[in-house]
């Protein structure tokens, strides 16, 4: 599948180098919603939980301190960018790099937490997301191997698709779904949720969201299956 | 009933890293029933094997040739029109790699090798964007770690 049929007209490029970012009305969408998102993320504060007292009629609010109000922001406001870049670039190994850079900083949102359960999730999410990277980054060095080039623009003109592609992609989107964790990955995630903090905690879930679609597209792209 | 278990067990975060490693493990496997297709148009080329140590080059097997800043060395890149000053500073060498050089022909394959020439213009002008992102991972890590060591082990408030 060539580029206009999945993202629509390429409206222009920002050459870094080797690494061109495209930009499509699909992908300037999603670009635009992750900025969106960081920047409302930067100038909200953080919700209290309320939970009854078990055998009085008091109220027990759990809060975040500040300090860690701060790292958790810094890092959400990283988290935000990394998915804004993952949305627009053209280059196979750049993406993996802003997913990695995604799986490392979402372990650092809930880091700050002092809740037992909430860590020890994290520290298992910490495992998968180590383990991803190898056919992450394996991936990609396959996608090179068998197409000769990193640049998805270059790809996307390539008339052929090997089986070698075919078992490039699929490690790909393993390592992508254990770096953002998706289904059937999910229970450690979905432990990560349960603490106070919500608009940091909701960065966590739409960069894997949005990395997934963005991922899928350049799936599609490799192997043009139809 | 069995398929309900199943899906429960998945519940476990404990369980997660295991499940992963085992599809890993299994998708891993079947890459030996893939017939190996490499692309010999390679965009980032090399030499062929032993052929610059045999010719006793002290740079083998990294010489690209090129003079610094007056004659660009061999370097492809995807994009060339976006890099004008390409392989300019392929050959630069600081004054110890110089003296190194000069004393040894096994300077190529040594640690000595990475400061300056080759491997700087992949790393800092074809793929420099990468390269950000790379170092900024590390200090994201970095990050993360000194503020659990800081906040959670040196000064903790004992609740």
């Amino acid at each position: 599948m060539d580029i206009a049929t999945l993202g629509g007209q390429l409206l222009g490029q920002i050459p870094l180098g080797d690494i061109v970012l495209y930009l499509t009305p699909f992908n300037l969408f999603m670009f635009a919603g992750a900025l969106i998102f960081t920047t409302l993320i930067a100038i909200s504060r953080t919700e209290t939980q309320v939970e009854a007292e078990f055998g009085s009629l008091n109220d027990n609010e759990v809060k975040v301190g500040l300090k860690e109000f701060k790292i958790r922001r810094f890092l959400a406001v990283v988290c935000g960018l990394a998915t804004a870049g993952a949305m627009i670039t053209g280059d196979v190994f750049n993406f993996t790099l802003l997913v990695a850079l995604i799986g490392i900083v979402n372990i650092g949102i809930v880091s700050a937490v002092k809740q037992i359960d909430v860590l020890n999730a994290a520290f298992q999410y910490g495992l998968i997301a180590m383990i991803a990277s190898l056919p992450l980054f394996g991936g990609a060095a396959i996608i090179l191997a068998s197409t000769g080039t990193l640049s998805i623009l270059e790809i996307a003109q390539l008339s052929f698709t090997t089986p070698m592609m075919f078992f490039a992609s699929v490690l790909l989107i393993l390592g992508i779904a254990g770096e953002t964790g998706i289904a059937p990955f999910y229970a450690t995630k979905a432990e990560m949720f349960r603490t106070p903090g919500s608009p940091f905690i909701l960065i966590i879930h739409l960069s894997s969201l949005l990395v997934i679609v963005r991922a899928i597209e350049i799936l599609l792209i490799i192997n043009k299956p139809f | 009933m069995k398929l309900g278990r199943l899906w429960n067990s998945l519940a476990n975060p404990k369980r997660i890293p295991r499940l992963f490693s085992i599809i890993l493990g299994f998708i891993l496997l079947t890459g030996f029933l893939i017939p190996m297709a490499l692309n010999d148009n390679q965009l980032y080329p090399r030499p062929v094997p032993q052929e610059q140590i045999n010719q006793g080059n002290p740079l083998a097997p990294y010489d690209r040739g090129g003079e610094v800043l007056k004659e660009p060395g061999i370097v492809i890149s995807q994009y060339p029109e976006n890099e004008p000053n390409l392989g300019k500073i392929t050959s630069y060498l600081t004054p110890i790699a110089i003296s190194v050089k000069n004393s040894t022909i096994y300077y190529g394959t040594s640690i000595y090798s990475s400061p300056g020439g080759l491997i700087d213009e992949i790393l800092y002008y074809t793929r420099g964007f990468d390269t950000v992102l790379e170092s900024t991972i590390l200090m994201m890590a970095f990050v993360i770690a000194s503020w659990v060591a800081l906040n959670f082990t040196m000064r903790r408030e004992e609740e």
